[in-house]
């Protein structure tokens, strides 16, 4: 029911926007002669960086080789896996239909499996434990393991809305699950303000999201089903999770920079709960040289 | 035969080598800075460019730029000369010197102008991949 209900939504956005879009490409105004951009951006940027892994058993993600791969045609882009569509193009924002891979699933291709032996001490004497469940003892000499439970990626669909101005940018965004994977939403806005002086460029940025209950639950819950001895069951409920980040670039030509940039991500309360989190961020550092063909 | 051989590597060699007597004299151009940022919003970025010359021998030399039909400074015979210019600047050009009379330009640098930002917004959105980091 919720799902269709956005998919309305999302139609009559669609249908709404469909006489804007003859107009949408005149809108913008050229306040000065610009050189014609290409449709394709490419770039790559070689260095060392971190992702901090928040699961539980899991490697923090290495960041050594960034890829830039975008297109932008008329109203269709693609920009590094998301595929979009311009619905409107105004002097004060822009609006797109954006497909998306949802991002949080990327941390569950980092984990291990732990094997854990469970014994308890009574009065000097080792015993096996009873599984609370069933009540059966353990076998102590066969370990159990302590595992991430498994999660797919999601297909979400959204609106996105971009804003600038000598403030600086901004963007509201709204998703969906589409894929039917975890059935969830998330909503959030950013804003982010580029300084640049000579060579320079250095652009601090803050953000918030809401996801709901199911987008939390699918990826940091643990169902029944998934609880056992070393993972109790837990239902993430929908919350909000900030973020902010520093990006710096130092020109040397017109094709390559400098580039150091570090991002904090703070998870939602609930999900910083979760059994399988281990710790309530995400801290991401990179610095090296990066290269736009 | 070795004969032959002799004179034909050395055919070979007297091609490929320069023939510095006729050269002009080496003249080394210095100018910075060498790139100019313009972030969006901007149309020009404002410039003090600081060109220095040194040349192996005295001699007249004019310093010249892209959109400029005269020259911005002529030396004297001169082993060295440095000059200073203000400038507004939009797009690529190139400062060089030539010989007081004539167009051959005997050292020439580029200028490069780099446009931060785009005026498609889509262009300027923040990827949210856990990997990007740029």
């Amino acid at each position: 029911m919720r799902i269709s209900r956005w998919k309305y939504l999302l139609t009559m956005v669609v249908v709404c926007a469909a006489p804007q879009l003859a107009h949408a490409q005149s809108a913008a105004p050229t306040p000065h002669p610009v050189p014609e951009e290409k449709s394709w951006r490419l770039g790559v940027a070689l260095g060392y960086g971190m992702r901090t892994n928040p699961l539980i058993q899991s490697d923090d993600i290495p960041v050594v080789v960034d890829l830039d791969i975008a297109w932008f045609g008329e109203r269709w882009f693609f920009d590094n896996g998301d595929l979009g569509f311009e619905l409107f193009d105004r002097p004060s924002f822009t609006t797109n239909l954006v497909a998306r891979v949802n991002s949080d699933r990327a941390f569950f291709s980092k984990t291990n499996t732990r094997y854990v032996n469970f014994t308890r001490a009574s009065g000097g004497v080792v015993l096996p434990m009873t599984d609370p469940l069933t009540g059966e003892p353990i076998d102590a000499a066969q370990p159990t393991p302590l595992k991430v439970p498994k999660r797919d990626y999601a297909v979400e669909l959204g609106l996105e809305m971009l804003m600038d101005g000598e403030w600086g940018q901004a963007s509201l965004r709204a998703f969906h699950d589409v894929s039917g994977t975890h059935n969830g939403y998330e909503i959030g806005v950013d804003y982010s303000y580029r300084w640049t002086h000579g060579r320079l460029s250095v652009a601090p940025s803050v953000g918030v999201a809401y996801k709901d209950a199911a987008l939390n639950d699918y990826y940091w819950g643990v169902q029944p089903g998934e609880a056992g001895l070393t993972l109790r069951p837990y239902h993430a409920k929908g919350g909000i999770g900030w973020e902010t980040g520093l990006r710096t670039s130092y020109y040397l030509t017109k094709k390559t920079r400098l580039a150091v940039s570090a991002n904090y991500e703070r998870l939602e309360h609930s999900v910083a709960l979760s059994p399988i989190v281990k710790r309530p961020y995400v801290l991401g550092y990179f610095a090296g040289i990066a290269w736009q063909f | 035969m070795r004969a032959r051989l002799f004179y034909f590597l050395a055919g070979v060699l007297g091609a490929a080598l320069p023939a510095t007597a006729a050269d002009p004299p080496p003249v080394r151009l210095v100018v910075k800075p060498l790139l100019c940022v313009i972030d969006k919003g901007a149309s020009s970025c404002a410039v003090t460019f600081d060109i220095r010359w040194q040349s192996t021998r005295a001699a007249e030399y004019c310093l010249n730029a892209d959109a400029q039909p005269a020259p911005l400074r002529c030396w004297p015979s001169a082993l060295s000369g440095q000059h200073q210019q203000d400038r507004a600047v939009t797009e690529d050009f190139a400062f060089w010197l030539s010989p007081p009379t004539g167009t051959e330009r005997v050292a020439e640098v580029k200028i490069e102008v780099l446009r931060v930002g785009s005026d498609d917004r889509r262009r300027e959105r923040r990827a949210r991949h856990v990997w990007d980091v740029l």
